[in-house]
């Protein structure tokens, strides 16, 4: 079944048919980083946010030193910091600079593979200018082993490229949800501007225009810039395509197009009037409709604008104000440490990537087969690796199998943000939870699975997998598919199978 | 003359930098306005800074005690639909 947002797009039964995808992460071969320039490669080679691999191994952090907004979007509710929910706009403590290069040089001593610090909010960081470059210009003198980075709506970028420069940050984040200020009227109710709010399609076009500036003044100076989108349907997601071409031609390197969340209780214009986020059909074939024009990131986890870890975990309980107070860092020590540890990540990350070329250099020898597409879910805890038990995974890493290899699609939570089932819901249980978000899966590959849980997966039509403990990924994602091809269970019309997953 | 903030401000920070009489100033549980220096912005802009800028509905009162952001005025969501909201999520 073609979805008729999209129905100018390729399905993804028609890429399998073709014997080619335009993804640029598709195959075993190739990751998402395969066909950039060395430069940028090496720029983001251990960014999590901007490179699929190295969210495997590195993690990230984010301090919340920006609490004003210059604009408001139907998504965002600046009411709720609920230390149980994780979306962005949302922070538990709200840091002066001063707490947050404290709190930053805690993190990088006790998670060394934290390599990544951003500004995200939980307003908007270049709407506070003070605190959020005070905040960068101390980090690069007292910790310049440490990447930062900046994530904005665009409104104040043009006048905030020269700064950002200055402070040696080359990753910035622009959300650019759409191009047309008609467009934008649906999802910016307003902007302030030259001291005036300004409503509407006027507030939009400047927005727009701003934002536009900003991207082609940023990609001047030599700053890589990822896009962000957020997915909504009926309002951008016929137009996001176009959203895409844009800022590829303007020289974005990465476009992330993520899926609307909007629930009621979260009291945000979406939520409250009952616009519904994408299925994870309708983002998939999205992003595989922009993927052709750009490369898509498919791994962001849309953490809180106070997020510590590695992405789709969040340590930052163990970092709050009273706790870092009583560390005692000793940075210098800290970054040798760090500088070992990062070196032997690289070379563990450089030798998988070897491994993964020359086994995928093995499959395309042999006779290709001529099956059908599969999605399977993985659970891992990180290093790319087949590694978590099936109970204990809070997220599933989605990827497709196909004749022409693997490739990683998405990831989906197994709990619901709010965390308790007894205390909200309809009684649902967590398994039950967990087996419904992985609709359209056909087998669950994790380190151990228990009874009960083997039992509903099957009967669900997912077939538990836990002969693949601490394998590499890719390699046991193919390894089942194989199986299945091997045992006629991919025979079937691929346009049967979408049809019952949407 | 003198606008006043009310306990349902979020401590955003939006509006003290915007101020053009430095009127607004951090407090616990909420910034507040020194009465003593508002101007409401009388001969520096048309319109109050403060509430051209906060992000919540009825934060910010005029010297009627009015609120310049009434409900519905900044989300676009119609009071009655966000009460209908409310009272759906209490009955859980």
């Amino acid at each position: 079944m073609q979805l008729p947002v999209l129905n100018d797009t390729p399905s993804h039964a028609e890429h399998g048919a073709k014997g080619g995808c335009a993804a640029s992460s598709c195959g075993t071969t190739e990751n998402q980083m395969d066909t950039l320039p060395d430069s940028i490669r090496e720029k983001v080679q251990n960014h999590p946010c901007y490179s699929e691999d190295a969210h495997h191994y590195f993690a990230r952090m984010h301090v919340a030193v920006a609490p004003a907004c210059n604009i408001q979007c139907h998504y965002c509710n600046r009411k709720y910091d609920c230390a149980n929910e994780s979306r962005p706009g949302v922070v538990s403590e709200l840091l002066t600079p001063d707490q947050a290069v404290k709190k930053t040089m805690a993190v990088a001593a006790n998670i060394p593979q934290m390599t990544v610090l951003g500004i995200a909010g939980p307003g908007d960081p270049l709407a506070n200018p003070e605190r959020t470059f005070e905040t960068f210009r101390r980090l690069s003198q007292e910790a310049p082993d440490i990447k930062l980075c900046v994530s904005t709506n665009g409104l104040a970028l043009p006048d905030a490229v020269e700064e950002l420069s200055k402070h040696n940050i080359d990753h910035v984040t622009i959300t650019i949800n759409c191009v047309d200020p008609e467009v934008g009227a649906k999802i910016y109710p307003w902007i302030f501007w030259k001291n005036k709010r300004i409503k509407g399609i006027k507030g939009a076009k400047i927005l727009i225009e701003q934002q536009q500036k900003g991207l082609e003044m940023l990609i001047a100076k030599g700053i890589l810039v990822k896009v962000n989108s957020v997915m909504i349907p009926g309002v951008n997601d016929q137009h996001l395509a176009e959203v895409s071409k844009v800022v590829k031609s303007k020289g974005a390197f990465l476009h992330n197009v993520m899926p609307l969340i909007a629930e009621a209780e979260h009291g945000t214009f979406y939520g409250v009037m009952g616009q519904r986020g994408p299925t994870p059909d309708e983002l998939q074939d999205l992003q595989d409709s922009c993927s052709g024009d750009m490369n898509m990131m498919r791994h962001c986890r849309q953490c809180r604008a106070d997020a510590v870890g590695m992405l789709g975990e969040d340590r930052g309980d163990e970092f709050t104000l009273d706790k870092i107070e009583d560390m005692e860092i000793d940075y210098s020590a800290a970054m040798e440490k760090r500088k070992v540890i990062h070196q032997a990540i690289q070379a563990e990350m450089d030798s998988k990537r070897l491994e993964k070329a020359e086994k995928a250099r093995q499959h395309k020898q042999e006779p290709k087969l001529n099956t059908r597409p599969v999605l399977m879910a993985v659970a891992t805890s990180g290093q790319g690796v087949i590694n978590m038990h099936f109970g204990h995974a809070k997220e599933f890493l989605i990827y497709e199998a196909s004749p022409d290899g693997v490739r990683f699609i998405s990831h989906r939570k197994a709990d619901q943000y709010c965390g308790g089932d007894s205390t909200c819901g309809d009684g649902e249980t967590t398994l039950q939870i967990t087996i419904r978000a992985l609709a359209g899966c056909e087998a669950v590959l994790c380190s151990k699975v228990g009874y009960e849980p083997w039992e509903q997966l099957e009967a669900a039509g997912i077939a538990p997998n836990g002969e693949h403990a601490m394998e590499p990924i890719e390699e046991a994602v193919l390894a089942v598919y194989k199986e299945m091809a091997a045992a006629g269970k991919l025979d079937v019309i691929p346009e049967a199978i979408r049809a019952s997953a949407s | 003359m003198a606008v006043k903030i009310i306990e349902s401000c979020v401590n955003c920070f939006a509006c003290e930098p915007v101020c053009p009489s430095n009127a607004i100033y951090e407090a616990k549980p909420h910034f507040l306005v020194d009465a003593k220096k508002c101007t409401e912005c009388e001969g520096d802009f048309p319109v109050f800074q403060c509430a051209s800028i906060c992000p919540i509905e009825g934060a910010i009162l005029d010297s009627f005690g009015l609120a310049i952001n009434p409900p519905g005025s900044l989300t676009g969501i119609p009071p009655e639909k966000m009460a209908e909201a409310m009272a759906e999520l209490q009955s859980h």
